[in-house]
């Protein structure tokens, strides 16, 4: 192994010297770097904000919840199909033979059906045009985790739902603008001509980002629906398992049962981890897209680095010639011009990461932002690497400079 | 007149010899012998001087002398080792432990204390860091700068800055001190000064010295003259 004279730290002493001699030089080579590491931190940790908020979202759904739509939703590769949402949605619907069939088939779970259809909704204040409405069950409220919290009203029971009785549950958003003064609850509402006595209104969920706004549904009794779409098709449904561990084998369970009665593609049978990865990979790679076009002001900023050391190398040409005459060998004032140039690069990752870190809190406030030590170790690694690159060319031509030339420069 | 070597000041075994050394400079088509076969010999204990016109080959020699450029031919043998064909990196680890040397424009790094500087060569060097400051202290006690060792070169003057880079080619315990032009750029009080610093390094440290000049006067100070001429010894003064 060549034995570095001088040692590493004595070079480390004598570059951050010399950097600190040129203060505003130095902070202005470092700014490619800063502004490129700050955007790579901030837009990873929206990514990765973006994730944990959307996992939190899929938790509070339960883990022991299996879903059963029509058509085919994931692709062969875990993403989500990219057919058009007609041809994935409209293909199949169940019939309430098919749940009933699918309750004696599978025992020791829950099974709940969804029918959906969009209607004006009236209350004494305003009209909401073409809003959500869900038909579902009594069993829906809990399985979701949609039951009203203490003092908010009540999900319907089983006698309202087989009654077909005139309730409603509100999610938090819609119950807002239909009245915005006073509570909901205990209000009526025009529903398709059908007035209807607000039950309970659901606590804030919060939209999914691009999914269903489960804030602005209005949930009725199944039968409800059914009457207002004039037939008694399913459109989704809901599989609770008493436990997590069931929902491998429900799963297989459920699709043998549902192949015997249609193509493999006409229906998907999915849990919330499938959906959530299928999510999870279309937010990553789009992170890493964003951190990707982010990362080009990183070479910019490497290549200042590399502009600025060249001037360094020739400002000092006559200091080289100097060491090299007194007993620096070549790879001891490359390994010196190298250190500055990394540790300028390094100036700059640290710089921004802590203005990318203070910019994410920032972001916080309004949207869901998360540094993530990994994002720091990768945008300090990088920062590091940029100044190895851009700093051999320097360097080296420090280290070739001849002695007797380099005394001579002036 | 040529002053004649002091009594005291026996020259001891060869430090450096050169034998027929050739340097040959290649301009496009043109070749040009900037060495043209010198032999010379610099015993310990000596205080020799280079002198010669500009373009005569001086500095080429003393590239040679500083072990900072090998011979297009001929050999150089420092303490009987060969050495004209080593390559950069045991060129630049032989001049670290062997030799000291001085410029005219003192080259000291700026924006650094005078201790730093003198201890410059040590971080070359197999010297324990422990040794460093103790050692530079030392050798600016020596020059009569122990009261301005945190003085960068610019709170120095001129003949200072000379001094401190005569503490940097001591600190190694050098064979060889290798001047070149030391009182170029000082006024003649200075340059007196240091002239009596290196009769002093010669005389009472028994330090070689080899002093680059195109003064005559300043040549004629030492013990021995080597006159350059066209790429050649013209006349050697023992």
């Amino acid at each position: 192994m060549f034995n570095l004279k001088p040692s590493i730290d004595v070079l480390v002493k004598s570059s951050i010297r010399s950097i600190l001699k040129n203060k505003s030089r130095t902070i202005l080579t470092s700014l490619g770097i800063i502004i490129g590491v700050t955007s790579v931190i901030l837009l990873t940790s929206i990514g990765n904000g973006l994730k944990v908020y959307i996992n939190q979202q899929f938790e509070s759904l339960g883990a022991n919840t299996i879903f059963v739509s029509p058509g085919k939703i994931f692709n062969d590769k875990g993403g989500f199909n990219s057919q058009s949402g007609a041809s994935r949605f409209i293909a199949t619907t169940f019939s309430l033979t098919d749940v009933a069939e699918l309750k004696r088939a599978i025992r020791g779970v829950t099974i709940v059906p969804v029918a959906a259809s969009a209607v004006d909704i009236k209350s004494s204040k305003t009209t909401k045009t073409n809003s959500s409405i869900v038909g579902t069950t009594y069993q829906y409220g809990a399985s979701a985790n949609y039951v009203p919290s203490n003092g908010n009203g009540r999900w319907f029971t089983k006698d309202e739902e087989d009654k077909k009785a005139d309730v409603v549950v509100l999610g938090n958003g819609i119950a807002n603008d239909l009245f915005p003064t006073g509570s909901a609850l205990g209000k009526r509402i025009i529903i398709k001509s059908k007035n209807m006595k607000v039950v309970g209104v659901i606590d804030k969920k919060g939209s999914s980002f691009g999914g269903p706004d489960v804030d602005q549904y209005a949930f009725v009794p199944i039968g409800i629906v059914f009457e207002f779409n004039g037939n008694q098709n399913v459109n989704q449904m809901l599989i609770k398992t008493s436990n997590k561990d069931l929902v491998a084998q429900t799963k297989i369970d459920v699709t043998k049962f549902f192949l015997k009665k249609f193509d493999k593609d006409a229906f998907t049978v999915f849990d919330s981890s499938q959906l959530l990865s299928s999510i999870n990979s279309i937010i990553s790679t789009l992170t890493i897209g964003l951190a990707g076009i982010a990362a080009i002001s990183l070479v910019v900023g490497g290549i200042g680095i590399m502009n600025i050391m060249l001037v360094t190398v020739s400002e000092r040409t006559k200091e080289i010639g100097l060491r090299k005459a007194i007993g620096a060998y070549p790879r001891a004032i490359l390994v010196q011009f190298l250190i500055e140039a990394i540790i300028l690069s390094c100036l700059g990752g640290g710089v921004g990461i802590i203005l990318g870190w203070l910019g994410s809190l920032a972001i916080n406030n309004f949207f869901p932002a998360q540094v993530t030590f990994s994002s720091v170790a990768i945008a300090f690694g990088v920062s590091a690497a940029v100044g190895i690159i851009f700093g051999v060319a320097p360097a080296s031509k420090a280290s070739k400079l001849s002695p007797i030339e380099a005394l001579r420069y002036e | 007149m040529i002053k004649s070597p002091s009594s005291k000041n026996k020259p001891g075994n060869v430090v450096l010899e050169l034998r027929q050394v050739v340097k040959t400079y290649t301009s496009g088509n043109t070749t040009f012998n900037a060495l043209n076969g010198v032999s010379l010999q610099i015993r310990e204990g000596e205080f020799v001087s280079i002198t010669g016109p500009s373009g005569s080959g001086k500095s080429t020699l003393m590239h040679i002398i500083g072990l900072l450029d090998t011979p297009t031919s001929g050999d150089v043998l420092l303490q009987d080792r060969n050495i004209s064909r080593l390559n950069e990196t045991q060129l630049a680890q032989i001049r670290n432990v062997t030799l000291g040397f001085v410029f005219q424009q003192f080259n000291l790094l700026a924006k650094t204390s005078a201790l730093e500087n003198v201890e410059l060569p040590l971080i070359y060097s197999d010297v324990p860091r422990s040794k460093h400051d103790s050692l530079g202290i030392e050798m600016l006690t020596k020059v009569g700068l122990q009261d301005k060792l945190r003085n960068t070169p610019a709170q120095l003057s001129g003949g200072q800055q000379q001094r401190v880079a005569i503490a940097r080619a001591l600190i190694n315990d050098p064979k060889i001190i290798l001047a070149d032009e030391p009182t170029g750029n000082l006024d003649s009080k200075s340059g007196k000064d240091v002239m009596e610093l290196f009769h002093h390094l010669n005389e009472v440290e028994k330090r070689t010295i080899v002093l680059v000049t195109h003064d005559m006067d300043l040549a004629r100070q030492a013990n021995r003259i080597i006159i350059i001429k066209d790429g050649q010894i013209n006349i050697e003064n023992v």
